[in-house]
């Protein structure tokens, strides 16, 4: 089939398309004269990292650039040229012709009309007739992309649904109209792995059956090996290499190519001697939190954040903290801390740290340190770099000369892969990577023994990704640290930690040494994730 | 619904407890009272008068009294308008203040709207900025002025419209008070939309609309427009209860008949009654239309929904 593909006429012929972008630093040139086919029914993946350019293409193409972007060239669909065309033109092909779903499922509809006015809503627009005649073919397309109850559900809100199930409506709308082109621009990167299988399942079988070309833009190689034919790799605006996805991951020709590739996390830790001294220990930890009923109303609900959950952490061991979003692992991260209230035995060291308050624990917070997963959010915009770092020293090593300060700053900066010039800086300047070596910086210069590192690498692109992941193993044997690392990225996981505990709702499902619970793993929930995350489609 | 209304009444009643017994006793400790004239009354007058009100009485006795009648409706005699009692005084004024102001807050509803909204789609552009520029300047010129300009061009210049007075009511004698009134608010909801416009038209369901082919109508009315409202139906509570209960300034310049002077007339003579009588009809105001705001909000926003 991909042999007579080749020969056919291609549905979308971009080329030198270029996008630009008025900024008050001047131009920024996002793509730089691209050129690419879609062929009828294919499934072509676009792949890159962050500012690769890949997202701005489609948008270019569709019209949808922000109000300083402009794009230039030539994007023709079945012949009529795109780039340029009155928006009246382009309102007959997007949603009609070429339709897209986006990246983040929860903000993607309107939160303020029932989901099947909004599907109806694109019906009606391109074919006519009323909201009501349009209602039996929401139906039909809600039933299509497998939403449970759809004459319940089509006049549900979009906050009424969880985000697999707002991505299923977004693929109803984009199917509204049997669409020539879908474009996916990182359609499952938002959602848990074991959504992300069914949403990708879901799109390839919409894809038979509708023969559609789907454009699929991702920075996940996992899933383009899984499910695209042809590839095209993007970096700072320009096609790197393009071809059939075997020849690409068989035989990559481009050095950016091979590295992405390479950048899967690898490596493995080997687990402490049993008898290293437990240094941070929670035992049937329990986190409720208070649904507010609000004045005058009768009572509060409580939530289960946290059920019974104990851990022990030794010394220069990583215990990996696998589920997804609602399981309750970040939350027992903080409990472990102590940094909100929760029920349950806790010890630091030989301290019990159960019953003590926030004056109790101030003297042992240096010994145990928090990295966020977010480094765009949790790094004040307001202060630089150096005084990020060491403001943690103003409260526990209050006698330090600002002199001494400085130096400590320095050394930190050094010891994760930083210039110290680094230190008189705003974090605004740094990219993401840099950033959460920062991050990680602040952490460190305080010599703790234990670090809870929450989703570290998850916003970060894989190739800075393994440079992350090398620091922090680096760090780890240097200074004999203890992580508890938390994520729902079981690749990374599995190469930095030497003990796994997967939880679900609260509760811990199975816990056991890494190499045990990814090679045989007992429990279904662990079965379902690691399929999931490692053998994307059939 | 019903039970969400009957329970925000419910609280509304501990709320205009303490605004009135707030302003029972501040309006008592503040120096003077409603006698103290320029030229001193004799003290057997002044006793007498004293008596005749009952403010001889401790201050407690005297609290607890009006709270009692309060309760009943009834909010004692004018200590300056001598044959009316207050609630009279009141239910003269209101009707001619609610009409202006209801004129006034649609007009400044609307026209701000779609001032903002037109800034908002034209951002950084000419229109942008010089809508932008007569808004900052409706905020900071005071109608005590405002009200004179206008008469000064359209009552006296050019003499379309009366300059003052309620007339027979008719729409030629609300035009000018009704501008002067609008103005400052006008330009308030025409920021507030062009900021909450500007900020709904870029999130991504709006992306999601124009990728999907829906003309620009149909994206920026039902799908930004709607949004952007939260914003300004929350200023609409203050506002309006604001514009509904009258203006000193601009029913003194255009001498209308309404409840705004009193609350003015009623601090600088001491009229202890008229004054209380002035905050309890404020707060009642104040508190019906946050509901009201309440309630428009669920309709709008699925999220905030109660039921």
């Amino acid at each position: 089939m991909a042999e007579t593909r080749k020969t056919m006429e291609p549905i979308l012929a971009v080329r030198d398309l270029k996008v630009s972008f008025t900024t008050p630093d001047g131009d920024v040139n996002a793509v730089k004269g691209i050129n690419l086919d879609v062929r009828p029914g294919e499934t072509l993946a676009v792949v890159g990292e962050s500012g690769s350019g890949k997202s701005q293409t489609m948008m270019g193409i569709m019209g949808l650039l922000a109000a300083n972007g402009r794009v230039s060239g030539s994007a023709k669909y079945r012949g009529r040229e795109m780039v340029g065309l009155p928006p009246k033109g382009l309102n007959e092909i997007r949603g009609a012709k070429i339709t897209m779903i986006f990246q983040e499922p929860m903000t993607s509809l309107d939160p303020l009309y029932p989901i099947g006015k909004q599907i109806a809503e694109v019906i009606v627009h391109h074919r006519g007739g009323t909201r009501k005649e349009a209602r039996p073919r929401v139906l039909e397309l809600l039933k299509l992309v497998g939403i449970p109850e759809p004459e319940r559900r089509i006049d549900s809100y979009p906050h009424e649904m969880s985000g697999g199930q707002r991505q299923r409506v977004m693929i109803a709308m984009a199917l509204a109209n049997e669409p020539d082109i879908l474009i996916a621009d990182e359609p499952t990167t938002a959602l848990d792995v074991t959504i992300q299988a069914q949403i990708l399942k879901l799109l390839r079988d919409l894809q038979k059956r509708f023969d559609m070309a789907i454009v699929l833009i991702t920075h996940d190689l996992g899933i383009v090996r899984h499910f695209a034919e042809r590839v095209v790799v993007m970096r700072r605006g320009e096609i790197v290499e393009q071809g059939g996805t075997a020849d690409i991951f068989g035989n990559p020709q481009a050095d950016y190519t091979r590295m992405l590739i390479e950048a899967e996390p690898h490596g493995r830790k080997a687990a402490p001697s049993d008898d290293a001294p437990i240094i941070l220990e929670g035992r049937n930890v329990v986190v409720d939190y208070k649904i507010d009923g609000g004045f005058l109303k009768k009572r509060a609900n409580t939530f289960r954040a946290v059920d019974n959950v104990s851990i022990s952490l030794r010394e220069g061991q990583t215990i990996g903290v696998v589920g997804e979003s609602g399981s309750g692992k970040s939350t027992l991260g903080r409990a472990l801390l102590r940094l909100i209230s929760s029920k349950g035995a806790y010890r630091f060291g030989k301290t019990d740290t159960s019953g003590l308050d926030r004056t109790g624990m101030r003297p042992l917070r240096r010994s145990m340190q928090l990295v966020f997963q977010d480094p765009y959010g949790s790094l004040s915009p307001r202060q630089t770099v150096g005084e990020i770092i060491t403001e943690g020293l103003y409260v526990h090593e209050p006698q330090l000369s600002r002199a001494d300060r400085d130096k400590r700053a320095i050394a930190a900066l050094k010891e994760v892969g930083l210039d110290p010039a680094a230190r008189n800086r705003y974090p605004h300047e740094f990219s993401g990577g840099q950033r959460q070596r920062i991050a990680i910086a602040r952490a460190m210069i305080l010599k703790p023994q234990a670090v809870i590192l929450d989703e570290p690498t998850s916003a970060l692109d894989r190739s800075v990704q393994g440079q992350v992941i090398e620091l922090l193993r680096d760090l780890q044997s240097r200074y004999g640290l203890s992580y508890v690392f938390i994520s729902h990225d079981l690749s990374v996981v599995r190469a930095m930690s030497d003990y796994v505990i997967v939880m679900k709702d609260g509760k811990i499902v199975e816990e056991g040494p890494t190499d045990a619970i990814f090679s045989a793993p007992r429990e279904d929930y662990t079965k379902t994730l690691i399929g999931a995350a490692y053998n994307i489609g059939p | 619904m019903l039970a969400f209304v009957l329970r925000r009444l419910a609280s509304a009643v501990p709320t205009l407890f303490i605004v009135v017994t707030i302003s029972f006793f501040l309006m008592r400790f503040a120096p003077g009272g409603p006698f103290n004239l320029e030229r001193p009354l004799p003290p057997a007058t002044m006793e007498n008068l004293m008596r005749a009100y009952q403010l001889d009485q401790p201050l407690w006795r005297q609290y607890l009294t009006y709270m009692g009648n309060a309760v009943t409706g009834d909010f004692g005699p004018s200590y300056i308008y001598k044959d009316n009692s207050v609630a009279e005084l009141i239910g003269k004024g209101l009707p001619y203040s609610v009409e202006l102001g209801f004129y006034a807050l649609l007009l400044a509803l609307v026209g701000g709207v779609i001032v903002g909204t037109i800034a908002a789609l034209r951002q950084n552009s000419a229109i942008d900025f010089a809508v932008m520029s007569v808004a900052t300047i409706g905020v900071t010129v005071p109608n005590f002025v405002v009200g004179p300009v206008l008469t000064l061009i359209f009552a006296i210049v050019l003499a379309w419209l009366p300059a003052g007075g309620w007339g027979d009511g008719s729409l030629r004698f609300l035009i000018l008070p009704m501008i002067a009134l609008a103005l400052p608010q006008l330009a308030v909801f025409a920021r507030l939309t062009r900021g909450s416009m500007i900020e709904a038209l870029r999130t991504d369901h709006i992306r999601t609309a124009r990728a999907y082919g829906l003309p620009a109508k149909s994206v920026v009315v039902v799908h930004a427009m709607r949004g952007a409202m939260l914003p300004i139906v929350s200023y609409l509570a203050p506002c309006a209860a604001a514009l509904l209960t009258g203006s000193a300034v601009v029913e003194t310049i255009f001498t209308i008949p309404g409840v705004g002077r009193y609350f003015v007339l009623g601090a600088i003579n001491r009229d202890y009654t008229l004054v209380m009588g002035t905050v309890v009809l404020i707060a009642i105001f104040v508190i019906v239309f946050n509901l009201l705001v309440d309630i428009l909000y669920g309709l709008l926003d699925p999220r905030v929904r109660h039921d």
